[in-house]
C-alpha cells in the first residue's frame, strides 16, 4: 500500500511539474509582456532609455529574460577585484554613440560584448538621446545585453526554489556582520529577556529567529525551512503566495514592546519575523533608533484572520452543513422514493443544477439582507454572523450534489441481489437501509470528503466577490488582472498540489472504508 | 365432434370466421412478426405523455422567438436615449408613463435609458448562441475521442494522464490568458471554452464505453466476427443515446452558467451577453427602484437554463428505451 502511494504521489508530482509548465508556456510566452506596465507609474514617468532599461529590468524580475547591464558587470567585476574603482569609473561613462567611446571604454564595452553574445544574449547599445545639444532626460547610452529564459531552465529554478533551508551563508560572505552562527537562548530578547521563552537567533542568516514561541497558534514557530511558491510584485509586493494567504490582514494591533536597540514603543511589527535587508540600517535614521543591525524587515502584526483562515472558516462550516443536511436528506429522498420529499428535493436539485450560481448567490445575498443579515464581511470588527451567508451560499450547491448522488446511489443498491435476499430474510426495511444499503451507497461518498476539507482552503471565487470575503479564492483572479507572473504559477502550484493529495487521500480512505478495494495487486 | 360442428352452423356465425387450414408457406416461415416499434416515434410518445414537457417545450419556443426574431423587428440602440437624464433607471410603471405602452418598457429603463426588456432579449441571443456553439463543439469533439479513448486499451494509459494533468490547470487561468491574448470576441470565447472543455465530455463517454464495452451481447457479437466498428455504430451507440442526450441537457445550461461567471469576473465577452448585463447591474441590485436591471437578466438567464435542463433531461429520459414500454 505505502508502495502504491508512494508512486501515485510521484505520478501526481510529475503531473504538477507538467501543469506549472503549462502554465509558465500560456503566461510566459502567450501574453503579451508589454501588458505588465499597464498600471505602472514608473514606467509612465521613465522617459527614452531608461524606459527601456527599466522594462528589461522589470522583465528580469517578473521571470521573462536574463538581463545584465554593462555598469553591473563593471561593478561585478570590481568586486571580484580583477579591476580597480578608477577603470571601473573610467569605463563606466560611455560615449554619446559607439564611436565617441574613449579607448578604455572601447576595450571593456568589446569585452562586455563579446563575453555575453558568447553565452547566447543578445547585446544591445542604445546612443544617447539629446535636445539642443544636451542629453534629454533618460537619454543616457546604454549598453546591455539579455536572453529569454527557456522554459526548462525557468522550471528547474523554480523547482529549486520552493523550498529553502536557511543557512548563516545567506548573508554575502564579504559583509562584515560579527560572528556568523546560531545561538539558543531560554530568554527570548523580544520580551525583554525577561520571562522564560526559548529561542534560536541566528547571525548571517536570512531570518533572525529560527524558532521561537509566542501566543499565536500553534505556539512555536520556525523559520528555518521556508517554502516559496512564487513572489508577487504586484498584488502583495515581494511577499511569496503562501506568505500572502497566510499574513493577518485589516488594522495594525500595536502593543507595547522593546526594539533590539533598548528604544520602547507602542508598535505593529513582529520583531520574530525580522529578515535581513542588507544596508538597511545605514539608509535610516529611524531605523538606528530601534535596530542594531541590518535585521530590520519586519512584518506588522493585524488584527484580522489569514485570507486561508477566512476561506477555510467559511468553506470547512459549509462542507460540514452540506454533509450534515445532504445526507440525511438523500437518504430520506432514496427511502421514500417518489414521495413528496423526493419530489421537492429533486425539484431543489434541477433548481442548483440549473440555475447559474452567481443567480442563486444574489438571490440569497438578497433574502439574507431583507432578514436583517450583514451581506458583507468586516475584516476588522467581524461578527460571527457576517459569516451566515457566504457559508449558507457555498453549502446550498454542496448540498444538492450530496443529495443527487447518495439518491442515485441508494436507488442503484435498492435493486440489488444482496438487498431482496435480505428481505427475504426477514430485514426490517429500516435494518436493511441502515445497515445495507447505506453502508455500500456512501464508499463514493466518502471517495469526495478529503477534497472537500482540502478543496475549503482554495476558497470560492463567486461567494467570496459576492460578499467581499477577504480569502484566497480571489487570488488568482487578482493576480491575473495585475499580471503578476509569480502569483499566479504560486497559486496554481497550490491548487495542484491540493487536488493531487485530496485524490490520493481520497482512494486511501475509500480502501480504508471498504475491504474489498485494494490498490495493491497481491490480494487477487 | 362432428355434432358441434353443425352446431356452430346453426348459431349463424358467417362463415368467415371460422377457422380455416392455412397451408404451410417457407416463404411466410422465415418472416417475425412484432408489433411495429419505431425508436424516435416511441420517444416522443414517452415525452409528450408528460404534460410539463409541453409547457416547457412552448416556453423553449418562446425564448427561442423572443431571442432570435424579437431582436430583428425592434430597432434596438442602447445609446439612444443616452442624452436625455430623464429616462434612465425607470421603473416600469415610469417608463411606459413616460413612452406609451409597448413591450420593451415593460421591464422599465436601465442606466442609458435603454429599455430593459430589449437589452435582456439581445443579451439573451448571444448567450444561447454561444451556449450551444460551445456545446455542439465540446459534444462532437469529445463523443468521437471519447468513444476511441474506451475501445483502445493504449489511449487509455495516455490520455488519462492528459486528463489528470489538464484537470488540475485552473480553468479560469486558462480561459482569462486566451481572451487576454486574443480578443475577448465571440470565437474568442468559444475556443476558449471548448480547447479543454472537450476532455470532460470525453471522460465521461470512455467511462460508459468502458461499462458498455465489456458486456456479454458484445463479446457475442465479436465472437460472430463484427467489426469494432460495426459494433460501435450498431451496438453500442443505441444504447449511448439517452446518455448524450442528457449530457447535452447538462452541457447547455451550464456553459450559460459560464458565461455568466466569467463576465462577472471580468473576463468575459465584450459584447453585451446576459453575463455582462449583470456583472454591469450589480451595483443596481442594492438600489432603490433600480432592481429591474439587475433583476431581468438574472431572472431569463435562469429561465433559459431551466427550460433547456428540464427539456434536455425529460428527452434523455425519454430516449431510453426501457421507457418506452
Amino acid at each position: 500500500m505505502a508502495k502504491y502511494i508512494l508512486k501515485r504521489l510521484l505520478r501526481g508530482l510529475l503531473s504538477i511539474v507538467i501543469v506549472v509548465g503549462i502554465v509558465m508556456v500560456l503566461i510566459y510566452s502567450l501574453l503579451s509582456r508589454t501588458k505588465i506596465f499597464a498600471e505602472d507609474e514608473v514606467y509612465r514617468k521613465l522617459q527614452n532609455n531608461a524606459r527601456t532599461t527599466y522594462t528589461y529590468r522589470k522583465w528580469q524580475d517578473y521571470g521573462y529574460l536574463d538581463y545584465v547591464n554593462y555598469n553591473d558587470w563593471l561593478n561585478q567585476l570590481l568586486k571580484d577585484g580583477k579591476i580597480d574603482s578608477d577603470t571601473r569609473n573610467e569605463a563606466g561613462s560611455l560615449g554619446r554613440k559607439e564611436e565617441d567611446d574613449d579607448e578604455v571604454v572601447a576595450k571593456y564595452a568589446k569585452e562586455f560584448t563579446e563575453y555575453y553574445e558568447g553565452k547566447g544574449f543578445q547585446v544591445e547599445r542604445l546612443k544617447a538621446i539629446t535636445s539642443r545639444r544636451k542629453v534629454a532626460a533618460g537619454g543616457q547610452p546604454e549598453l546591455f545585453a539579455h536572453k529569454d529564459r527557456p522554459l526548462s531552465s525557468r522550471l528547474i529554478s523554480y523547482f529549486s526554489r520552493i523550498v529553502t533551508i536557511d543557512t548563516i551563508h545567506y548573508v554575502d560572505k564579504d559583509t562584515d556582520i560579527g560572528a556568523r552562527g546560531l545561538t539558543f537562548t531560554t530568554h527570548d530578547p523580544v520580551y525583554g529577556r525577561e520571562k522564560f521563552s526559548p529561542a534560536i537567533i541566528g547571525n548571517g542568516t536570512k531570518h533572525k529567529y529560527l524558532l521561537y514561541f509566542d501566543d499565536k497558534f500553534p505556539y512555536l514557530h520556525q523559520n528555518l525551512i521556508t517554502v516559496n511558491l512564487g513572489t508577487s510584485y504586484s498584488v502583495n509586493k515581494d511577499h511569496d503566495v503562501l506568505e500572502t494567504m497566510l499574513q493577518t490582514q485589516g488594522s495594525y494591533v500595536t502593543r507595547e514592546m522593546m526594539f533590539p536597540s533598548g528604544h520602547e514603543e507602542e508598535s505593529a511589527d513582529d520583531l520574530h519575523t525580522a529578515t535581513y535587508l542588507a544596508g538597511s540600517l545605514e539608509g535610516s535614521e529611524m531605523l538606528q533608533t530601534r535596530f542594531v543591525d541590518d535585521y530590520t524587515n519586519t512584518l506588522t502584526t493585524k488584527g484580522g484572520r489569514s485570507k486561508i483562515a477566512f476561506s477555510f472558516t467559511c468553506g470547512i462550516l459549509a462542507s460540514l452543513m452540506a454533509y450534515a443536511l445532504g445526507l440525511p436528506l438523500g437518504v430520506f429522498m432514496a427511502r421514500h422514493k417518489d414521495g413528496l420529499v423526493d419530489k421537492l428535493g429533486t425539484f431543489y436539485i434541477v433548481f442548483i443544477m440549473a440555475v447559474p450560481s452567481l443567480a442563486y448567490i444574489f438571490l440569497f445575498k438578497a433574502i439574507g439582507g431583507s432578514m436583517g443579515l450583514p451581506t458583507t464581511f468586516d475584516v476588522n470588527n467581524g461578527t460571527a454572523l457576517m459569516y451566515v451567508l457566504p457559508i449558507v451560499s457555498l453549502a446550498l450547491p454542496s448540498v444538492a450534489n450530496l443529495m443527487k448522488w447518495l439518491r442515485r446511489y441508494m436507488i442503484d443498491q435498492m435493486n440489488s441481489d444482496y438487498v431482496k435476499f435480505a428481505r427475504s430474510g426477514g430485514l426490517s426495511e429500516n435494518e436493511i437501509f441502515a445497515k445495507h444499503i447505506l453502508k455500500n451507497a456512501a464508499i463514493p461518498i466518502v471517495h469526495g470528503i478529503p477534497g472537500t476539507i482540502l478543496g475549503a482552503l482554495t476558497g470560492a471565487i463567486i461567494t467570496e466577490r459576492v460578499y467581499t470575503v477577504p480569502g484566497t479564492g480571489n487570488l488568482l483572479t487578482q493576480a491575473i488582472n495585475f499580471y503578476d507572473n509569480g502569483v499566479i504559477v504560486g497559486v496554481t502550484m497550490f491548487y495542484g498540489l491540493l487536488s493531487v493529495v485530496s485524490i490520493i487521500l481520497g482512494d486511501v480512505l475509500m480502501s480504508v472504508v471498504d475491504p474489498r478495494i485494494s490498490f495493491t495487486n497481491e490480494s487477487r | 365432434m362432428k355434432s358441434e360442428l353443425t352446431n356452430l352452423k346453426e348459431l349463424g356465425v358467417p362463415e368467415e370466421e371460422l377457422f380455416t387450414i392455412v397451408e404451410h408457406s417457407d416463404v411466410e416461415a422465415e418472416k417475425i412478426t412484432a408489433p411495429r416499434y419505431s425508436y424516435w416515434q416511441s420517444v416522443f410518445r414517452v415525452f409528450f405523455k408528460k404534460k410539463i414537457n409541453i409547457v416547457m417545450l412552448g416556453l423553449l419556443l418562446l425564448i427561442i422567438v423572443f431571442a432570435y426574431v424579437y431582436p430583428t423587428l425592434i430597432e434596438y440602440n442602447r445609446y439612444a436615449n443616452i442624452t436625455d437624464s430623464s429616462t434612465k433607471h425607470l421603473m416600469p410603471a415610469a417608463a411606459i408613463q413616460k413612452f406609451g405602452f409597448s413591450l420593451s418598457w415593460i421591464l422599465g429603463a436601465g442606466g442609458s435609458g435603454e429599455p430593459t426588456f430589449d437589452t435582456v432579449w439581445v443579451g439573451s441571443q448571444i448567450s444561447i448562441s454561444l451556449a450551444l456553439m460551445c456545446a455542439l463543439i465540446n459534444l462532437t469533439i469529445g463523443i468521437l475521442l471519447g468513444a476511441v479513448w474506451g475501445f483502445s486499451k493504449k489511449m487509455d494509459a495516455f490520455m488519462m494522464e492528459v486528463y489528470n494533468t489538464i484537470a488540475n490547470i485552473p480553468y479560469v487561468l486558462l480561459i482569462s490568458v486566451l481572451v487576454l491574448t486574443l480578443t475577448a470576441s465571440f470565437w474568442t470565447m468559444v475556443f476558449a471554452l471548448t480547447v479543454t472543455g472537450w476532455l470532460g465530455v470525453a471522460y465521461f463517454i470512455r467511462t460508459q464505453v468502458i461499462i458498455i464495452r465489456d458486456r456479454e451481447y458484445n463479446l457475442a457479437s465479436r465472437c460472430l466476427g463484427t467489426s469494432i466498428g460495426r459494433i460501435a455504430i450498431r451496438n453500442i451507440l443505441p444504447f449511448m443515446t439517452s446518455v448524450i442526450v442528457t449530457m447535452a441537457a447538462t452541457e447547455i445550461p451550464s456553459y450559460i452558467s459560464y458565461e455568466v461567471f466569467l463576465s462577472y469576473i471580468g473576463i468575459g465577452l465584450k459584447e453585451m451577453s446576459l453575463g455582462r448585463l449583470i456583472f454591469e447591474a450589480e451595483p443596481a441590485m442594492v438600489t432603490s427602484g433600480w432592481q429591474f436591471e439587475f433583476w431581468s437578466p438574472v431572472v431569463v438567464a435562469s429561465i433559459i437554463a431551466v427550460v433547456l435542463y428540464v427539456v434536455g433531461q425529460n428527452l434523455g429520459d425519454a430516449s431510453d428505451p426501457r421507457t418506452h414500454m
